[in-house]
């Protein structure tokens, strides 16, 4: 049945790569002479305390595990992540209230970028860069971080690597997991150091280039600034980040084939990117052209402030140059809409993902036709490749599901008293990992207001979100935990 | 080591798992994605849906620059092609399996090395060998010639009444005794015995020792009562079972139950006359026993399916057989066979995996099998120049755990390997490990 003490032995040693991580944070404190260096030393002792009560909890332990074991190590590396993560925040006392730090830890593990806090520029350096640094590492997911950096699950790696991977398909560059693994990290943190030294000549500290280049390519959305990409005021720093949140957004894979190989006709050829940048592009002219008749003409204005949001909450990053719920509502209702979409699968962005409603809509598109031709086989192809009749059932479970989790969170979310835009605003972009909602939810404000019940609510949310439900949901039916 | 192969049927799939667990990269490719959807998430493998003969789609899963290229789809016609379409892209060394005896005689392989395959595999052929050389000696599970005979491994399964049973090692008598006792196999479990172990009762045991002192250890052993083979009786008229009846000694007399009748018509073209072939079901005891079971010395079952091949084996056991063979598809089978006592079990998948196996190392090493009872491998290394082996004597050798030194070969004269042995360059040594640890050994050679 279900091995415990691998489980155990394997959040051990993720444990140990957090408190690595947690004391780097430390030198933070030292370099800049602030009072946060004790609380990340403090975490990462914790972390390696508890990691070792894991490793010997979990010590001689059969080195295979089952799909179940896989599921729940999944599940679990992402929940004691996010609780070991909060310690920094409640030890320092910038954070005192456990569900602010663990919403906040957790938004930015999943990438989503809702914040609790107020007045972000008070925090210290340290805190600033962990909480970039909780986004980065969960833009591309933990088990796949450490599958890149140690070669501790072997091939039991594949098993864990298909749990948490969102889209419904899983391109490797290699055959290898371990070899993909660094490929794509390798991608990844191009993408970032690139980023970095374009902002900075732009005019944004060092610092702060840094942090937003966490964020941006893990298309999480934590900015070091309360006013978020809007505080810089800097048409330069907007463009670039568009363009990087673009780029996070495609499937990691495509961009390999064009880095590496320079398949550009992949790319162009690929249906989920067709869709991805077709999407942002119509919206965007939508967009724009309402807010340049309002404003009476100012078309580069209007055209970047679109682009910006667009692109941001399509990605799902969160990032906001312009607070769209100053916006005409009709505007809102095409924002809403896009916290649906996601970008690529493969890619760091969360929601529902380009791949999924392409096949959706060829999928109606198809029965259409059914009716007309009773006798023909239309097949469903993307990129060329024709989708067998497995995974359009699959498509369309997770569709229901993620319509189904949506309605019975909004529920759930009223019923811990939101105001009814406000509740659906907050389910769609926790399930999405987004970040701004809508109403008081929006991109002008904090989460802070929002009761403790509800925060736990949405943390959970993000989770299953970024984890593309079925694997955390998984864990809730009674079928799971039966014995066979 | 970049591998691609063509098919995910048995063979392929089980290769694919085997090398894809040693850290090889292996791209498995096949038209059919059921077939892979089952290996993809499970094991550390590109599978990649598409037709193995197809040269965009070699092109693209990297053909140019991959060291292996296995091709065992079930059409031998198509892994040629593919063999041949891959070697001209690049691919440095290809494999082809195949179903046709004549393309394995040495005087052709010129021509098929000029066409692009470097390699031919016919597991059935390798299966038939096996079934031969397990029904000529009777009293042995596995037999296993290195370099034409100078040395033998054979494996035996010791009952009660061995003379060597319960006595450790190191008192059973020091270098003059005539072989060496490589591995035993108890339970689920292999071992690489040391001077204090000893044999129980129901062990299989894996000596190395020369061809002339075969019937030295048949002797401590305790197996002289058993009964030369004069009688074989084949059920399951396939493929292997042809190939059987065509390499099979003259002296013995073969009988064939097959139950489609059509294939009957067929076998009597594909064998030759001395070769009795019967229409009836193998299952059918009375059939068995007018056709002579109770004479009969050898009785090897190779239908399709694994369970009617165990039950048939015990029932020609209980009917008094002495030597039983069984063909056995399921791998998690192979365990609980032995502890029924099949004698030898033969796996298609696993004969052909490992003399693919081989063909990967490098080309030090001439000979590699797998066992198919214990966890194993057994391999030939030739020794170089200047190579750690050479340099102590094999006790100081520090080599790793799991590994046994059985036997040399030097100048075409085989010897066996003591504590004190010295090796020399040039030597052809044969080493016992467990799992597949040959790749960690490699280095000592």
């Amino acid at each position: 049945m279900i091995n415990q003490k691998i489980i155990f032995r394997i959040l051990g040693f993720l444990l140990y790569i957090e408190a690595l991580m947690l004391l780097f944070c430390s030198a933070f404190g030292f370099y800049y002479h602030e009072d946060d260096n004790v609380a990340f030393t403090v975490a990462g002792g914790i972390s390696i305390l508890v990691g070792g009560l894991f490793s010997y909890l979990g010590r001689k332990a059969e080195k295979r595990f089952s799909r179940r074991d896989g599921y729940i190590i999944v599940s679990t590396s992402w929940i004691v992540f996010s609780l070991v993560g909060m310690l920094p925040y409640i030890i320092s006392g910038y954070i005192p209230s456990v569900t602010d730090a663990f919403f906040e830890t957790m938004s930015g593990f999943t990438t989503t970028g809702a914040s609790i806090l107020n007045n972000i520029e008070s925090l210290p350096h340290g805190l600033l860069f962990w909480r970039s640094m909780t986004q980065w590492i969960g833009g591309l997911g933990i088990i796949f971080f450490t599958i890149a950096v140690l070669p501790i699950f072997g091939a039991n790696g594949v098993q864990l690597f298909a749990a948490e991977a969102t889209g419904p398909k899983h391109d490797k560059v290699h055959p290898r997991i371990e070899v993909t693994a660094k490929w794509i990290w390798s991608i990844y943190l191009g993408l970032t150091v690139v980023q970095t030294f374009l902002l900075s000549q732009g005019g944004m500290g060092w610092f702060d280039s840094v942090c937003h280049s966490l964020t941006t390519t893990a298309t999480g959305g934590y900015s070091t600034r309360q006013a978020s990409i809007a505080a810089y005021n800097s048409p330069y720093i907007e463009y670039v980040t568009i363009l990087f949140m673009f780029l996070s957004g495609i499937n990691f894979t495509l961009l390999f084939f064009l880095l590496f190989k320079g398949r550009v006709h992949k790319l162009l050829k690929d249906t989920e990117f067709r869709w991805y940048a077709g999407i942002v592009l119509s919206f965007t002219l939508v967009i724009a052209a309402v807010l340049a008749v309002q404003r009476g003409g100012d078309l580069e204005g209007s055209f970047r402030e679109a682009l910006f949001q667009v692109v941001s909450v399509q990605t799902t990053t969160g990032f906001m140059s312009a607070d769209y719920t100053l916006w005409p509502p009709v505007l809102w209702f095409l924002i809403s809409l896009l916290m649906y979409a996601g970008a690529c699968a493969g890619s760091t962005s969360g929601a529902f993902k380009c791949i999924r409603i392409a096949m959706l809509f060829k999928l109606v598109r198809n029965e259409f036709l059914r009716i007309v031709h009773p006798n023909a086989i239309i097949p469903l192809r993307i990129s060329g490749q024709v989708i067998h009749s497995k995974a359009k059932i699959t498509l369309l479970a997770f569709f229901a599901l993620y319509v189904g989790v949506v309605i019975g969170g909004w529920g759930v979310m009223v019923a811990l008293g939101l105001d009814m835009t406000d509740a659906y605003g907050v389910v769609v972009s926790s399930i999405g990992n987004i970040g701004p909602a809508l109403g008081t939810y929006g991109p002008a404000y904090s989460w802070a207001h929002m009761p403790d019940a509800a925060k736990w609510f949405s943390s959970f949310l993000m989770l299953i979100g970024r984890l593309e439900l079925f694997s955390v949901l998984l864990l809730f039916t009674p079928g799971f935990w039966k014995k066979q | 080591m970049k591998i691609i192969i063509a098919g995910a049927g048995e063979v392929g799939t089980h290769l694919a798992t085997l090398l894809s667990k040693e850290k090889q990269s292996i791209i498995l490719m096949d038209e059919d994605e059921d077939k892979l959807n089952k290996l993809d998430g499970y094991f550390d493998l590109m599978t990649v849906h598409a037709s193995p003969s197809s040269i965009a789609s070699l092109k693209e899963v990297g053909v140019q620059d991959a060291d292996l290229f296995i091709a065992v789809t079930p059409d031998e016609s198509r892994n040629m092609t593919a063999c041949m379409i891959a070697h001209n892209l690049g691919a440095h060394k290809t494999v082809a399996r195949i179903d046709n005896y004549e393309y394995l005689l040495p005087k052709h392989q010129e021509f098929w090395k000029k066409l692009g395959i470097d390699s031919l595999i016919f597991p059935e052929m390798l299966a038939a060998k096996e079934i031969v050389d397990a029904v000529k000696m009777s009293w042995i599970r596995q037999w296993w010639e290195v370099r034409d005979g100078a040395l033998v491994l054979i494996g035996v399964k010791l009952r009660a009444g061995a003379e060597i049973l319960n006595i450790p090692f190191f008192e059973l008598g020091g270098p003059d005794i005539p072989y060496h006792v490589v591995a035993i196999k108890r339970g689920h479990e292999t071992i690489i015995p040391r001077g204090s172990d000893c044999i129980h009762e129901n062990d299989i045991v894996y000596f190395m020792t020369k061809k002339e002192d075969i019937p030295y250890i048949r002797k401590i052993a305790g197996k002289e009562k058993y009964a030369d083979v004069h009688r074989v009786m084949i059920m399951g008229g396939g493929r292997i079972a042809v190939r059987a009846a065509n390499i099979i000694p003259s002296d013995m007399k073969l009988t064939i139950i097959e139950s489609n009748r059509h294939q009957c018509n067929r076998l009597t073209e594909l064998v030759d006359n001395k070769v009795m072939v019967i229409n009836g079901d193998g299952r059918d005891l009375s059939l068995l026993v007018e056709e002579g079971l109770e004479t009969t010395d050898a009785f090897v079952a190779l239908t399709e399916n694994s369970e009617t091949n165990i039950l048939a084996c015990l029932t020609a056991k209980r009917m008094g057989v002495s030597k039983t063979v069984a063909k056995i598809e399921n791998l998690d089978y192979i365990d609980m066979a032995e502890g029924l006592d099949i004698g030898t079990i033969i796996n298609k998948k696993i004969i052909a995996a490992s003399h693919i196996y081989q063909m990967m190392l490098d080309a030090d090493v001439s000979n590699v099998k797998c066992l198919t009872l214990a966890n194993a491998d057994v391999a030939e290394f030739t020794v170089k120049e200047k190579a750690p082996v050479t340099r102590k004597a094999v006790k100081d050798l520090g080599l790793p755990k799991g590994v046994a030194l059985g036997g040399l070969i030097r100048d075409g004269e085989g010897m066996l390997i003591t504590g004190n042995t010295k090796i020399q360059a040039g030597d052809h040594v044969v080493v016992f490990c467990m799992g597949l640890m040959i790749k960690k050994i490699e280095k000592f050679f």
